[in-house]
């Protein structure tokens, strides 16, 4: 700590601290254009000038002066208001003062500056500038007339997206924020150009002219696609959800979000949203009362397993509870499940086993204390992007080594000295087998390894994995597994990162276990920095693992109940939210199923594929307009109140539940806030939880683990078969699974399905991208757009499962590697 | 996505053999700050930085597209677009000013039909006002390519442009 004076206060602030900083801490505001927290100091301003004793009262930029021992510091003198006046008479010299149709009016630090500042007039005269305006792109507006060059978004772009879409082009007084070739943005558009941009250059297009900054209400909520549970602030007026609202003190990420979490929000107020219950009549849906509905619903609740459920994992924590005591106290069934089963399989099935507890042994947090990252499969950046943007920080700013096992190339193999062992598909079991050999062999194991239980069952079961053997199989040197595995086993802190979704077919127990012996091994666990973190898919995945939403006691997964529809053994199919016709596997056989169920309800907020197969659907709300919890990925409870009001019309799952309970003669609780205190009596880790002492910021459910080790089974390598091209699936960076579908960010970036295809193969077939070509397996074929890039290895082709119109799962059958020919 | 835009820029300028930005790239690739010397070299080989090649060495040296194209614009020695096989440079800082640089300007332009910073579309010439060439003892001066010529008068840039009009472009 150093000891300072700010404006003849006397303060302390930590070593690091910028004088900026430490004024900040010590409740100073000194004032910014070019800065950012999480970004590195810039100093290109000159907002933040402050007049330090000892330089003589030189003025010097607060934001990258670090604050020093006995620094005496005044931060506003008129002198110093005189040269901030300045700055702003410079700046607005040519920032056009079009603030009246500007969106950022109101929430303009160069507009608020220059009103605290009363620069009411103007020493100087110039032009103003007449650079073209961006409109390329549906989703971000660039209007570089009103850039004052503070870099912020050429910054973020670079030191946390990691993207570099923008920079500083051309020179001097002609300079601008521009991108390659002075093109239009073509980039991932997360908007975090947006969110940090001072002045109105960067803004949201779907939102232009939709509201002003000050008419709308700011709800804190959290984010209901991923399982990275970021904390959103949504923009609300008239009862609409007009946008997502940047909060740099928001969450671990600190107000950063994806795309899909930027972008993705218009289905709340989607015109496509179902308002009515419908019943089935002579084939067709048509409206009905919900007292109809729900008590032909109820109607049909009897005869115990032959009733089954499937719950999306968007729920919330309230709603699947509740759900799954409907569906074993009143009716008796122990048919239920969620995520295609699979998809949770790595945290039910694989750290049940190895670590004794259903969830990840890190947290988000540890990415950035860790010392080594091992990712499998690039997709983690994908399918969480915003953990992504940690990867991307720990790397970049911190130096963390940054290892890849997977399939094909990704963004993260672009970071600085990233490491990608590109492996063939569905190998990845076998080379963390052959980590964990190299690092018996080599005697680099932790002490307390070999009293584990299970230690000689797994070292037998290791023999055939030398590095050796290994290589062979996945198509990654032998050199190359032993390197990594001695950087694992000698780093002091590592941490192992994989993500599963119902995309990844391959990402089940067994792979969570192979990534849980090496920590376990390594004594790599249950210490800051350290452990596996298994990515789920949706916002509220590890909750519906908490709530014990999946079969046990002999109870059928997600694919058994479907096979159980089909033989007739289960007549009532209740479906909240999962849409399996689009993203399950084998479409054909899903679809049968569906047909064949006596009784199917579905609760939704879209008439997706699924709803309308079924004999009743019941309109559902969206996580806007309900109040509950989500647990993210990595334990972290987050408690959101509603931020719109409901349409009257339709109910939260919740309601609807508690509905068909008291209609079945049960009793159920009256709030979700009473639920979950059911919920924090009764699921190891949530004790002492409720929603007030969530209402502040989000908790860690606390993980015990009792490590073991588990033999994964290692499934022949699968490769395709000769002269065909190995299917990977998985999911793509605009989208979440199938809800995405109806956010019109996501679908104005990435409209339709596609498949990717290596240079190699691409000329082969002389294939060129955009265009249209045939795919097909052994059980079907459709037709996707080509894309061309450099990513993927040669012989392996990608494509991801979101999209209803062209499901890859009418050629997919939840291998983890399909065979497949690309024709034109 | 960017892939996208390179595919189109290949459409465009057909004739790029990127083996030649290879060569540059691997003398290269394992010395840190390697961006400069790459696209020197490239420019020395390509005369001026093509599209595909600076996307190219984005690929090749992991640097954003967008990085090395602030790079190329920061530095007045690139060009982007293709130049003359021979660059006239005609000074115009004060002791060739004085010396009536301005006449020399005005003659090449009328001779070779293009103006400042402009190259002929048979890409023979670029022309260049420059502030000075270090030389102001010879004033008023110009250069072509290496060559100076001092004590200019306006029978020497005919003389010029009629020599250099005779030279073979390859």
């Amino acid at each position: 700590m150093v000891n300072l004076i700010i404006d003849d206060k006397q303060v302390t602030a930590p070593k690091t601290a910028t004088i900026y900083e430490a004024a900040k801490l010590n409740g100073i505001d000194i004032p910014i254009l070019c800065h950012d927290k999480k970004l590195k100091p810039f100093g290109a301003c000159r907002m933040c000038l402050v007049e330090v004793e000892q330089m003589k009262g030189r003025q010097i930029p607060a934001c990258t002066t670090p604050a020093t021992e006995g620094m005496i510091i005044r931060t506003s003198t008129p002198d110093i208001v005189k040269a901030r006046k300045m700055v702003l008479e410079l700046l607005l010299l040519n920032h056009p003062l079009d603030c009246p149709v500007c969106d950022k009016s109101g929430d303009c630090d160069l507009q608020n500056l220059t009103y605290e500042y009363k620069v009411n007039s103007n020493r100087f005269t110039d032009e103003k500038f007449s650079h073209e305006i961006d409109y390329n792109n549906p989703l971000i507006e660039r209007d570089m007339n009103r850039c004052v060059l503070c870099g912020k978004c050429a910054r973020i772009c670079d030191e946390i997206v990691s993207y570099g879409a923008l920079t500083f082009i051309d020179r001097g007084i002609e300079t601008k924020i521009g991108c390659e070739f002075d093109d239009g943005l073509n980039c991932e558009f997360c908007g975090s150009c947006i969110a940090v941009c001072p002045v109105g250059s960067l803004l949201a297009r779907p939102f232009k002219h939709k509201a002003r900054f000050w008419a709308m209400t700011k709800h804190p909520s959290v984010c209901g696609y991923c399982g990275t549970g970021c904390n959103l602030t949504l923009g609300v007026k008239d009862n609409k959800v007009l946008t997502t609202i940047y909060d740099e003190n928001q969450g671990f990420h600190n107000g950063q979000l994806c795309v899909r979490g930027r972008f993705g929000y218009q289905f709340i107020n989607s015109a496509k949203r179902l308002t009515t219950p419908l019943i089935k009549k002579n084939g067709k849906l048509t409206e009905a009362t919900w007292d109809e509905a729900l008590e032909l619903v109820a109607s049909r609740l009897k005869g115990g397993n032959a009733v089954a459920a499937l719950a999306t994992p968007r729920l919330t924590n309230e709603e699947l509870a509740l759900f799954k005591k409907l569906l074993v106290v009143n009716v008796g069934t122990k048919n239920f499940d969620h995520a295609a089963g699979y998809a949770h399989a790595a945290l039910t099935e694989g750290f049940a086993s190895s670590f004794g507890v259903s969830a990840s042994s890190a947290t988000i947090l540890d990415i950035q204390k860790s010392n080594l990252l091992i990712v499998i499969k690039t997709d983690a950046y994908e399918t969480h992007p915003v953990v992504g943007f940690e990867v991307n920080m720990a790397v970049k700013n911190l130096g963390t080594k940054l290892s890849i096992i997977s399939d094909k190339r990704g963004k993260l193999s672009k970071l600085p000295d990233a490491k990608t062992l590109v492996h063939f598909p569905g190998s990845e079991i076998a080379v963390l087998n052959a980590i964990a050999k190299t690092i018996l062999d080599e005697k680099l194991a932790d002490g307390s390894a070999a009293a584990i239980a299970g230690f000689a069952e797994l070292e037998k079961s290791l023999a055939g994995f030398s590095a050796e053997t290994v290589a062979g199989l996945s198509g990654i040197s032998a050199a190359e597994i032993k390197k990594l595995a001695g950087e694992y086993a000698t780093a002091d802190k590592a941490l192992i990162i994989f993500p599963v979704g119902q995309a990844y077919a391959g990402h089940a127990a067994d792979l969570a276990s192979a990534a849980a012996n090496l920590a376990i091994l390594t004594g790599k666990y249950g210490k800051e920095g350290c452990g596996v973190l298994c990515l789920s898919e949706k916002n509220n995945s590890q909750g519906a693992v908490d709530m014990g939403f999946y079969p046990q006691d002999g109870g059928l997964n997600a694919l058994q109940i479907l096979d159980a529809c089909t033989d007739g053994s289960v007549k009532t199919l209740l479906i909240a939210g999962e849409n399996p016709l689009s993203s399950y596997p084998n479409h054909n056989k899903v679809k049968a199923a569906l047909e064949a169920v006596d009784f199917l309800v579905v609760s939704e907020l879209f008439m997706t594929e699924t709803a309308a197969m079924a004999d009743v659907v019941l309109p559902v709300c969206s996580f806007a307009e309900k109040e509950g919890t989500f647990t993210s990925t990595d334990r972290r409870v987050q408690y959101f109140k509603a931020a719109i009001r409901k349409n009257i019309k339709i109910k939260s799952d919740f309601e609807l539940i508690s509905d068909l309970i008291s209609r079945l003669g049960g009793s159920a609780p009256l709030s979700p806030a009473a639920q979950f205190s059911e919920i924090a009596a009764s699921t190891p880790g949530y004790e002492g939880l409720s929603h007030v002492s969530l209402r502040k910021e989000g908790a860690f459910a606390a993980v015990s683990m009792a490590p073991v080790f588990v033999v994964p089974q290692v499934a022949a390598t699968i490769a395709a078969e000769a002269g065909k091209l190995a299917l990977v699936t998985g999911s793509a960076l605009y989208h979440s699974g199938t809800l995405s579908q109806y956010g019109e960010g996501p679908m104005h970036v990435c409209p339709e399905n596609y498949i990717e295809l290596s240079r190699t193969d691409a000329s082969a077939n002389k294939i060129v991208e955009g265009e249209v070509v045939t795919v097909s397996s052994a059980s079907g074929s459709i037709k996707l757009k080509a894309k061309v890039t450099p990513r993927m290895p040669a012989g392996v082709v990608f494509s991801p499962y979101h999209f209803s119109d062209a499901p890859i799962n009418t050629i997919w059958n939840g291998s983890p590697v399909t065979s497949v020919t690309v024709s034109k | 996505m960017s892939d996208v835009v390179a595919q189109q820029a290949t459409e465009q300028e057909p004739v790029i053999d990127l083996s030649i930005a290879d060569a540059v790239i691997d003398r290269y690739i394992d010395i840190p700050g390697n961006l400069m010397p790459v696209l020197q070299g490239a420019q020395d080989e390509y005369g001026y930085i093509p599209r595909v090649v600076a996307d190219h060495i984005a690929e090749r040296l992991n640097v954003y597209p967008s990085q090395i194209y602030g790079v190329l614009t920061f530095y007045s020695q690139f060009h982007l677009k293709p130049r003359g096989k021979f660059i006239i440079r005609v000074c115009v800082g004060t002791a060739c000013h004085v010396q009536g640089a301005t006449r020399i300007v005005d003659t090449f332009f009328e001779k070779l039909h293009i103006g400042h910073a402009e190259t002929s579309p048979d890409l023979r010439y670029t022309f260049e006002k420059v502030a000075c060439l270090g030389a102001c003892g010879m004033a008023p001066l110009a250069m072509v390519n290496d060559s100076t010529y001092g004590a200019m008068t306006v029978q020497k840039v005919e003389d010029i442009v009629a020599d250099y009009n005779q030279r073979p472009m390859k």
